[in-house]
């Protein structure tokens, strides 16, 4: 009666995925997206057409794996830097003047503290010194997700530290995120929760990468960008990351 | 080996048929299908506990009576929710002294036990500022008042349990845990109707605690506070013993008391006791830590209502400013003495929290909102983004967009828009009732009448909001009939099939055919008319509390069949369901039909079926006798038999069930902790979430037209889901097809524009449905892997412009904007954009590809029947936008060949220092040019350079194109003369190909290093 009590146990918490640790679940996910071959990726270049109402903008976001990154919007023909990070300073287009500007310098200094996240600080969070917590199991939009809680050590906020906490929630039946949040921490929606949720995983070089994201805060509206082209290690024009000489 | 397959098969047949059993449930299913909040916030709502944090001022909580726990970082500007997933009844909310940036606790169960309270479920813990929740037990308390927790040991919490309001419970007294909430410890218990009101503890010593008991029941006629339990005790020992207050308190029965301790010299502490003797009843200060007390004060403001409002506050720094809650709030500076009011502010207050770190800032929390003040309480400003409404019913019109109706707790009647330029502004609420409100209708067909009513039929209101005039209609007692029972929310009804007719139950059905100007009453008493149940006058216990809120014995909810006006259906608050066939000639009551229904169980709500006369759903809500079982009903057979169709899936008592009007067996519910649905009949029900919160519903209305879900919630205002034809559309063999799309109605072009709204940035504004034309389908699996886009084609085939695509599982949405592509621009300085065109009315095709699979929706788009526009106005408007696109594209492709033999005139410039002198003049020509077609200098703002070509046509582009009209007159000249500037552009450009390009051509010929410019053709350019 005892054995049968046992087997029961075990068949049940088999059969329930019961006892998968953090580790497991992130080794699992990093092995989806292409484990080891991530090493060999220093940079990746995404393009899209961003719709706006049936007007197209062409849309580059370069990230190094040196922490660096650019995100460049076609408009009217002309190329606009929107935001980047030279690997000291943080910076953008003002759209008034259409000259580049230098942000203030708490995003520059949080830019640098997550320099060494590429490809994303979830696989890497035992190297980065980041703490990973299995917060459960939560359906998201009725798909069964485990819940991780990712602690990234604090991020500066109007010159003071933040606790600096995202959440995955990585799909049971896949093993990639579906959905990454966190708490907005300055602005008008400060305590609001940011969502983005991935799909669309395609591979490219060996590594497998979401193809589609759709950004927005929780409860409200969503903007989603769908990339054509994501390119690893292709030709990168190392002058668009740095801040122009005025 | 064998046993062990066998089991494993057995384990698998188990998993397998409960996957069966769920396969319909619609929990799985319901996608990006998400419901939108609408407030109003300009009331707000009762707001029961306030924390502020004990170093940083920015850092505020609230707990609402019915509305969660919302969270200012900014000193009380703006507030987030943060406990939407879990219940909104919100007793008291406590920051751990120890850890107040992160840690909070959270009793659920509101403490202010009237009539319409809520109930909760536990208690919760954060441990990240309210980012995620767990629950730490206390599950059958009901109502937490207080939470307290030892500023050198946060896992040594005591909490203040009041208990079960409507029954008798041993769960209630003083819990202590020494693990941080891992296991509790009752530590002080008197009996089984007597809880724990407050519990506060020495912020010196925190071994010392003071709790006070009150003895309490409410039923669904009655209320009473006070008795010979109620008592004030101290614990020195951390709650291993307790003595009893006596010295200086008065003897006898007690009810409700009010205690705190100043933080400053916590020897001195205040209570305010209801006692027995007018005389005593006040405000009581200790010297000495609780061992001696001395009467201060009797004023009014100390003494009313003390159920409602048994809160005193004891500034941080002063122990001599003490705020007493009450029905308009009032302060003494001179420790107890004398009181004076607070500033002009919504009444009924139930809480006062002073600022630590700022003397004279204060926030006050009551049935209207909260509230903050920066200058002790004298003026006081309504904090205006808490949508914390407490709606009781709610009706809609047929107006476009239309409109809602409702009554609130404390906050009158109203109706608003539910769509509004810019989103649903304070503004839009127009206001048509006074005191509590309930239920509000508009005339059937002349939305300009409005029904409304106050508590207890005090008042029945037909309002002309137009000509402002305002009459009573209530009925009134003829000669002979007994007094008129009216419900605290009297039932009142409009007809369905015949307009000025109303409807009013008392214990009668009255009803009107002249808007309420006459009655007759065509029912007899269809109540129990139980006498002992109608003594309302000695309701309150010792302080007497006889609002209406208790009566009892009369007509709760009055259902006309939808088919015919000859059926009525009637429920009482006693427990009958009535029903007549013949237009009230004869009455026959169906209760005892109800198998499995206690008996008096309050019927809420009944609902007549569009289906079928026979056909009928009753709802009843039992927690008014301490009862939490839902209870729905339905009925084939006009009462004769009963089939219960609620589940264990609904875990609390419901309110409210709502028919869908075109599949039988899809129900909505409303239950205590939210709005829960079937697709088969009430076999599952799913608790719907998705930006749904975990609030009570109190009336659920499904409009018959837009197919629009209307929720009155009690504690977030009106909650809408726009349109649930996709819910009731899901069937079965959808879960085998990778993709299903639903049926879409034809959409409208939306013509109307406007400048958008005028809220200030920290009032609250209710989104705005869509207007744009949405697609929804149905995917068995969310999309994970692969591409998935989408397209809208025209009839030819030409794709018109991109749309994103959902991706969940179950219901999905595709929004189009009834745009084309916009034309491309030509090149230059600055953001002269040129948005995308409207496209005309006709047959376009929604084109879904999910990996190598396609899936086609037709679409019908059509004009506005009610436009002002003919089909020859919007003829030259898309001509002359189809022109207007032509010249933009064409003056496009001009700039980009000027620029394409300008930049390789320039790249001939740099190789070669000796130039001809007419590749020179190319490049002044060709930038000459460029500069009158397109603007290359300035900036965006007030540096803009002067307009060029490409802005002149982009603005009348922008002009034609979004106006639905033929052009003007003066427009189309203008379009005229800029085609011709364009025209003599183009006859330029064409010159200089002939002579200086034709000649740099040759040059370039006999310079092999340099390429000869790859100049696109027009279709090539468009397509870059």
């Amino acid at each position: 009666m005892k054995n049968f009590a046992f087997i029961v146990i075990t068949v049940f918490t088999s059969l329930m995925g019961f006892g998968q640790s953090v580790e497991t679940i992130v080794s699992k996910y990093y092995e989806t997206i292409g484990g080891a071959r991530w090493n060999d990726i220093s940079s990746m270049k995404m393009t899209a057409n961003v719709d706006q109402g049936g007007m197209k903008i062409p849309l580059e976001i370069v990230s190094m794996n040196d922490g660096r990154m650019y995100t460049e919007v076609t408009f009217m023909g002309n190329k606009i830097i929107v935001a980047a990070f030279d690997g000291q300073k943080s910076w953008s287009t003002n759209f008034m003047s259409m000259e580049a500007e230098e942000k203030p310098a708490d995003d520059s200094e949080n830019a640098r503290r997550a320099s060494k996240e590429f490809p994303n600080p979830l696989v890497k969070y035992k190297e980065l010194g980041y703490s990973a917590t299995l917060m459960g199991e939560e359906k998201i939009d009725g798909t069964s997700c485990f819940k991780i809680q990712l602690t990234k050590g604090t991020v500066l906020v109007d010159g003071k530290e933040n606790p600096n906490i995202e959440y995955y929630y990585i799909d049971q039946e896949n093993f990639v995120p579906l959905l990454m949040e966190s708490e907005i921490l300055d602005g008008e929606l400060k305590g609001k929760t940011s969502q983005i949720k991935f799909s669309d995983y395609q591979e490219v070089n060996g590594v497998i990468v979401p193809f589609s994201s759709s950004q927005g805060i929780k409860g409200e509206e969503s903007q989603s960008i769908q990339f054509e082209t994501i390119e690893m290690n292709g030709e990168v024009d190392q002058a668009k990351f740095n801040f122009p000489k005025k | 080996m064998k046993k062990l397959f066998t089991l494993c098969l057995c384990m698998g047949q188990i998993f397998v048929s409960f996957s069966q059993a769920t396969s319909l449930n619609a929990g799985d299913y319901f996608g990006d299908l998400k419901a939108r909040h609408i407030g109003p916030a300009l009331m707000s709502g009762r707001i029961s506990d306030i924390e502020l944090h004990p170093k940083n001022s920015n850092i505020v909580l609230i707990g609402a009576a019915g509305g969660g726990v919302w969270k200012s970082q900014d000193g009380g500007v703006r507030f987030t929710s943060i406990f939407d997933s879990y219940c909104q009844s919100i007793g008291c909310v406590t920051m751990d002294p120890n850890d107040p940036d992160n840690t909070y606790w959270v009793g659920t169960g509101e403490p202010w036990t009237r009539n319409s309270v809520s109930v909760g479920e536990g208690i919760y813990k954060t441990n990240d500022g309210g980012k995620n929740w767990t629950k730490m037990g206390l599950e059958k308390t009901d109502r937490i008042a207080s939470i307290q927790i030892n500023p050198k040991n946060s896992n040594e919490i005591y909490v203040g349990a009041l208990g079960a309001l409507w029954g008798p419970s041993e769960d209630r007294g003083v819990y202590k845990t020494t693990d941080g909430g891992k296991t509790w410890n009752k530590i002080l218990y008197v009996n089984n109707t007597t809880g724990c009101s407050e519990l506060v503890m020495d912020p010196s010593n925190p071994n010392q605690l003071y709790a006070a008991f009150w003895e309490f029941r409410r039923t669904a006629y009655s209320f009473n506070s006070g008795g010979l339990y109620s008592a004030l005790y101290k614990s020195t020992d951390g709650g291993s013993t307790w003595k009893k207050m006596e010295n200086g308190i008065p003897s006898g029965k007690k009810g409700r008391i009010a205690i705190s301790i100043a933080p400053s010299n916590p020897k001195i502490v205040y209570a305010v006791i209801e006692a027995e003797k007018k005389e005593e009843k006040g405000l009581y200060r200790s010297e000495d830590g609780g061992d001696t007390w001395k009467f201060l004060n009797g004023d009014f403001a100390l003494t009313v209502r003390p159920f409602y409002f048994s809160r005193i506050s004891v500034h941080p720094s002063d122990p001599n400013i003490i705020a007493k809650a009450g029905l308009f709030g009032s302060i003494s500076r001179d420790g107890g003495k004398t009181f004076k009011s607070l500033g002009s502010m919504h009444a009924d207050i139930h809480d006062i929290v002073f600022d630590s770190q700022i003397k004279d800032k204060l926030f006050v929390a009551t049935d209207g909102g909260l509230y903050r003040s920066l200058d002790g309480g004298s003026s006081m400003e309504i904090i205006e983004n808490l949508p914390l409404s407490q709606f009781y019913h709610v009706s809609l019109d047929n107006r476009n967009p239309f409109y809602v109706y409702g009554g609130l707790q404390d906050n009158n009647s109203w109706f608003g828009p539910s769509a509004s330029p810019g989103g649903i502004e304070a503004r839009d609420w127009e206001l048509v009732g006074q005191g509590d409100g309930f239920r509000v209708y508009p005339h059937p067909t002349n939305p300009k009448i409005v029904y409304s009513e106050m508590q207890g039929a005090e008042a029945i209101w037909r309002f002309d909001v137009e000509k402002q005039q305002l009459k009573t209609v209530k009925p009134y007692a003829l000669e002979g009939d007994p007094k008129l029972r009216f419900n605290w929310n009297a039932s009142l009804t409009t007809s369905k099939h015949h307009p000025d007719r109303l409807f009013v139950g008392s214990q009668f059905v009255h009803v009107s055919d002249d808007r309420g100007d006459s009655w007759t009453k065509i029912s007899p008493d269809l109540t129990t008319n139980d006498k002992t149940k109608q003594n309302q006058e000695a309701s309150g216990g010792l302080s007497a509390d006889n609002s209406g809120a208790e009566n009892h014995c009369t007509i709760f909810t009055i259902a006309e069949s939808p088919l015919t006006d000859q059926i009525l259906w009637v429920g009482t608050d006693d427990g009958n369901v009535q029903l007549t066939k013949d237009g009230g000639k004869t009455w026959e009551n169906v209760t005892k039909n109800i198998a499995g229904l206690p008996a008096n169980t309050w019927c809420y709500h009944i609902e007549a079926s569009v289906f079928g006369k026979e056909i009928a759903y009753a709802v009843f809500d039992g927690h008014t006798k301490n009862d939490y079982t839902p209870y729905v009903f339905k009925t084939v057979d006009f009462g004769k038999t009963w089939q219960s169709i609620a589940t264990t899936e609904i875990n609390t008592f419901v309110r409210n069930i709502q028919e869908d009007y075109s599949n039988p067996n899809v129900l909505y519910v409303g239950a205590e902790n939210g709005l829960y649905i079937t697709l088969n009949g009430g076999k599952a029900w799913a608790p719907f979430t998705n930006n749904f919160p975990r609030v009570a519903v109190h009336y659920l209305e499904l409009h018959p037209t837009k197919h629009s879900l209307v929720a009155a919630t009690h504690g977030r205002g009106i909650i809408i889901i726009d349109d649930v034809r996709p819910i009731n559309a899901i069937k079965e063999d959808m879960l085998t097809k990778n993709l299903s799309f639903f049926e879409v109605p034809s959409f409208t072009l939306p013509e109307k524009s406007n400048f958008g709204g005028t809220a200030s940035e920290n009032q609250f504004v209710g989104d705005n449905p869509s207007s744009l034309a949405i697609v929804r389908y149905f995917l068995p699996k969310r999309h994970t892997f692969g591409k998935m886009t989408g397209e809208i084609v025209d009839a030819s085939g030409k794709t018109m412009c991109n749309v994103e695509v959902g991706k969940l599982k179950g219901i999905n949405t595709v929004v189009w904007g009834f745009n084309a592509s916009a034309p491309k621009v030509a090149k230059g300085k600055g953001f002269s954009a040129a948005p995308a065109p409207f496209v005309s009315a006709g047959p376009y095709l929604l084109r879904i590809t999910k990996g190598n699979e396609t899936f086609e929706k037709a679409i019908e788009v059509k004009y506005d029947s009610t436009s002002t526009f003919t089909l020859a106005d919007r003829e030259k408007q898309q001509t002359a936008t189809k022109e207007l696109i032509t010249m933009i594209q064409d003056l496009a492709y001009l700039v980009y060949q000027i620029d394409q033999w300008d930049a390789k005139a320039t790249e001939y410039k740099t190789k070669h220092t000796k130039t001809e002198k007419y590749v020179d003049a190319l490049r002044m020509e060709l930038t000459a040019m460029r500069n009158s077609l397109v603007v290359t200098t300035g900036d965006n703002y007030v540096g803009a350079a002067e307009d060029q070509l490409r802005e002149k046509i982009n603005e009348i582009y922008g002009t034609v194109s979004s106006y639905f009209g033929a052009p003007s007159s003066s427009e189309l000249a203008n379009i005229r003369a800029l085609s011709n500037e364009l025209n003599k552009a183009k006859k330029q450009f064409g010159v200089i190909q002939e002579t200086r390009i034709k000649a740099f051509k040759a040059l370039l010929e006999k310079d092999t290093s340099i390429k000869m410019p790859e100049i696109l053709s027009f279709e090539e350019f468009l397509k870059q």
